[in-house]
């Protein structure tokens, strides 16, 4: 039963593709790592699969009735803006509620346990604003608990993040993968997808390779996602391959 | 021989009188541009058919905020004469004047005319300075039918040094004018006469109406200073309804370019009357009831009796 | 003594008492919707506002001549179109809020210039069109009380995503469609203050009581709940403060420019001396805790 499943997917901004021809299906209560070279595609195929970039042919499909969370790279988010910690994370809750509904008793319950989950007991009335990049990050690991979604996209989530920071939320990606929930992350640090990610997938703007990480993650293959021209060519001709 | 001197003498006579042998060309008219509508309407009535006019500050237009356009800045240059009030009334003119390059002269409307100062015409006043844009002197000087007079005097002077082939025509003009302007002022005078002393008085938004109150006897009160941009402090709304109330005034006038509304608030809490729409500033569309100065005074003081003498205090 | 300054001009005078009930109207629904753009940094919307409104009584007063409700729902009509237009373009495209209602005002002011030239008149339309805080009759305080109640009802409907947009709008758009519809109905509803507030008390008041106290009170506190009512509380204090101060005063202090200026004067206070890094606090910082 697959989660995701993309199929022919192209994706990228003014005609040049960031993701080209890319098919393949994510299995559901899959934990899948996506790597790569310095722009191969990888936000950028997330923000597809997250709905929120429209594909430039090729399509994805989501699995019908899943719930879906997305955590981007760098959020938008207004640290100014007057709130605390505890509301922040409450917002978790508002999708579920209907953005106009009530949140149950039972909410002031859940919202105390996702944010002792990420370790920031004792945050609660923090000012966004206060937050160390770590703690940020931890708090919108707590929003992302609530949400309490089916298939989990993470975009960097470690990166500038301590190693025990790091290895608390890793400690909560393998609950949801005990809980049969799909998981996606774009990741640079190779020791950690081989330690906790059981499948890559390897881009460079086209699937280099997919599957089990240590058969991905061979140093041929490393070489040859190496091999990618990162810039776009402003002369390039349309692509032959639709066509067909 | 007698007949070609005659043609001669025809001619000449023709030439100096504009009429051509050959045909008519149209007799030129002496172009004259009136800062205002109120002058506009005294050089029409002077001019008569030797002028043609353009006013700047059109009916219903306010003086006091006006912004030229180019049209206006090309009548003026066209012009040969511009008439205007004086009195600091047009802020805006001497860079008009200026900027259109004209090689017109510049009447002054007021020349001769003693003018008031605009913070000492009436009884009850205390306040400090109006935001005000003309300095000391009250402008609004043509409310005064004796001032008018001496406008008009003016008027006919500054078109027959223009113009001075029409000389005869003016000063008939402004005689006949003259002689309507003073029948206007006996029947202004015996409309305030038919008015109850007592009940003499009345508020208006616009402090336009010094001259008319000195010399015809009516208190206006206004809650504003003289300009349109000076605003209503609670100090002075609070006073004038205690005035009003104090001294039974029985109405509050409305003017026809200020915001009404506070003037129906003081009629509404002090029990005063709301009388009609007095023009001061400008005259009304032709179409309208106040189209020339005569019919602008008598629409106003038939407007003031009517208010002054109808209902209680 | 103190009755006589404090109690006793609005005891004694039917208009000093419309006039607060006007304030406290506007403070109620406007201070809110000031925090939230205060804090989505679209504070010179007011300003702009004022302007773009034009075309539209322009447009009601060649229909209608100096009839007050046409040039003011004109001037509603403009406003929203104008509001609503570069919302629009803001969202969908590469332009941000404050490029998009510039462009959209300036052209609107324009056109309204170009309206009031062609019929001829040199009337200042928008002079007739702001209202007076001393000149409140019962329909204008009926309009500042409809909207004060339109505002807060959509305000209390809306504060999730209206939140959660000004937060963190990418979350928004992650789990609902509702964002574009949240982000217009919030600048209808800054339209409707704004143009109800120049219709009853002119520009400078409308504007003024809705940033001020916003402004004032982000020294106090950095939590948006106590914002919003510590906004609507300064501004009626700000009302009252400038009311009294225009009736007592020596000499003669305009009306809404004395509320304008209390509100001011509560804004400096707060800079000066608020808890939320007011300059006070950073130039006298206390001792730091053990923990």
């Amino acid at each position: 039963m697959s989660a995701i499943r993309l199929t022919d997917l192209t994706l990228g901004y003014d005609r040049h593709p960031a993701v080209h021809h890319l098919s393949g299906e994510i299995a559901t209560g899959s934990l899948t790592a996506i790597v790569g070279p310095n722009g191969a595609g990888k936000s950028t195929l997330l923000k597809g699969i997250a709905g929120a970039l429209a594909p430039l042919s090729g399509g994805v499909a989501l699995a019908k009735g899943k719930r879906l969370a997305y955590l981007p790279q760098s959020a938008d988010l207004d640290r100014s803006f007057p709130i605390h910690v505890y509301d922040l994370v409450a917002m978790g809750l508002w999708n579920r509620a209907g953005i106009f509904g009530r949140i149950g008793a039972g909410a002031a319950h859940k919202i105390e346990h996702a944010i002792a989950a990420v370790g920031l007991t004792g945050f609660e009335r923090r000012p966004i604003g206060t937050l160390s990049g770590g703690q940020m990050q931890r708090a919108l690991f707590a929003r992302l608990l609530l949400q309490d979604a089916d298939v989990i996209l993470l975009d960097e989530p470690f990166t500038a993040i301590d190693a025990r920071t790091t290895a608390d939320l890793l400690e909560l990606v393998r609950r949801w993968q005990g809980e049969s929930r799909t998981v996606v992350a774009v990741l640079h640090d190779i020791e950690t997808v081989r330690q906790a990610f059981p499948q890559t997938l390897l881009l460079a703007r086209e699937a280099v390779a997919w599957g089990e990480t240590a058969a991905v993650l061979t140093p041929e293959n490393l070489l040859k996602a190496r091999r990618m021209v990162e810039a776009f060519d402003s002369h390039a001709a349309p692509c032959q391959r639709d066509a067909a | 021989m007698l007949n070609r001197r005659a043609l001669v003498a025809g001619l000449a006579f023709g030439l100096a009188t504009g009429a051509s042998p050959f045909g008519t060309f149209a007799q030129e008219k002496l172009p004259v541009v009136a800062s205002f509508s109120v002058l506009g309407d005294f050089v029409r009535q002077i001019g008569g058919d030797r002028v043609s006019v353009t006013t700047l500050v059109g009916p219903d237009g306010d003086a006091h905020v006006y912004s030229p356009t180019p049209a206006d800045a090309k009548a003026m240059a066209a012009a040969r004469l511009v008439v205007v009030n004086g009195l600091h009334f047009e802020g805006w003119l001497p860079r008009l004047v200026k900027s259109s390059g004209t090689k017109a002269t510049v009447a002054e409307a007021t020349k001769g005319i003693t003018p008031l100062e605009a913070d000492d015409d009436h009884d009850e006043k205390g306040k400090g300075g109006h935001a005000h844009a003309h300095g000391h002197d009250d402008p609004h000087a043509w409310q005064s039918i004796a001032n008018a007079k001496i406008y008009v005097a003016n008027i006919r002077d500054a078109l027959s040094a223009a113009d001075p082939v029409g000389k005869a025509s003016y000063e008939a003009n402004a005689k006949a004018y003259l002689a309507e302007l003073d029948k206007l002022e006996g029947e202004v005078k015996a409309a305030i006469a038919r008015i109850p002393a007592e009940r003499r008085k009345a508020i208006t938004t616009h402090d336009a109406f010094g001259y008319f109150v000195k010399a015809y006897g009516i208190a206006f009160i206004a809650p504003q200073g003289v300009s349109t941009e000076a605003e209503a402090s609670a100090k002075d709304v609070a006073r004038i309804i205690r005035q009003v109330k104090a001294q039974k005034v029985p109405a509050v006038f409305l003017e026809n370019v200020t915001n009404p509304r506070l003037a129906e608030q003081i009629a509404r809490e002090s029990g005063a009357k709301v009388g009609g729409r007095l023009y001061s500033d400008a005259l009304s569309a032709e179409s309208g009831p106040a189209g020339t100065y005569i019919r602008m005074m008598k629409h106003n003081i038939s407007e003031i009796e009517k208010a002054l003498t109808a209902g209680p205090a | 003594m103190l009755y006589d300054l404090l109690i006793g001009p609005f005891a004694e005078f039917d208009f000093m008492r419309r006039a607060l009930v006007g304030v406290a109207a506007l403070s109620v629904s406007g201070a809110p919707i000031g925090v939230f753009l205060m804090l989505r940094r679209m504070s010179l919307t007011g300003d702009a506002m004022a302007h773009a409104i034009l075309p539209g009584a322009a447009l009601g007063y060649l229909v209608a001549g100096f009839s007050l409700p046409a040039m003011t729902v004109g001037g509603l009509a403009a406003g929203f179109a104008v509001a609503l237009a570069a919302g629009a373009v803001a969202r969908a495209t590469v332009l941000k809020e404050d490029a998009s209602l510039a462009a959209f005002y300036l052209i609107s002011l324009a056109l309204g210039v170009t309206i009031v030239s062609l019929r001829g008149s040199a009337i200042d339309l928008l002079h007739v069109l702001f209202g007076n805080v001393l000149a409140l009759d019962d329909q204008v305080l009926i309009l500042l009380a409809g909207v004060a109640t339109v505002s807060l009802l959509s305000l209390a409907a809306l504060y999730r995503p209206l939140v959660l947009e000004c937060v963190d709008p990418g979350f928004l758009r992650s789990v609902s469609r509702s964002g574009g519809v949240v982000h217009l109905t919030f600048l209808a509803l800054v339209v409707l203050n704004l143009v109800a507030g120049f219709h009853a008390l002119g520009t400078l008041l409308a504007v003024g009581m809705m940033m001020l106290p916003a402004a004032a009170a982000r020294f106090w506190t950095a939590d948006i709940t106590r914002l919003l009512l510590l906004a609507a509380g300064f501004g009626m204090v700000s009302g009252y403060a400038g009311l009294v101060l225009s009736y007592a005063a020596g000499s003669s202090l305009p009306a809404g420019p004395s509320i304008i200026l209390a509100a001011g004067a509560i804004y400096i206070g707060s800079l000066l001396l608020g808890s939320q890094d007011g300059l006070a606090r950073r130039l006298l910082p206390r001792v730091h805790l053990q923990r």
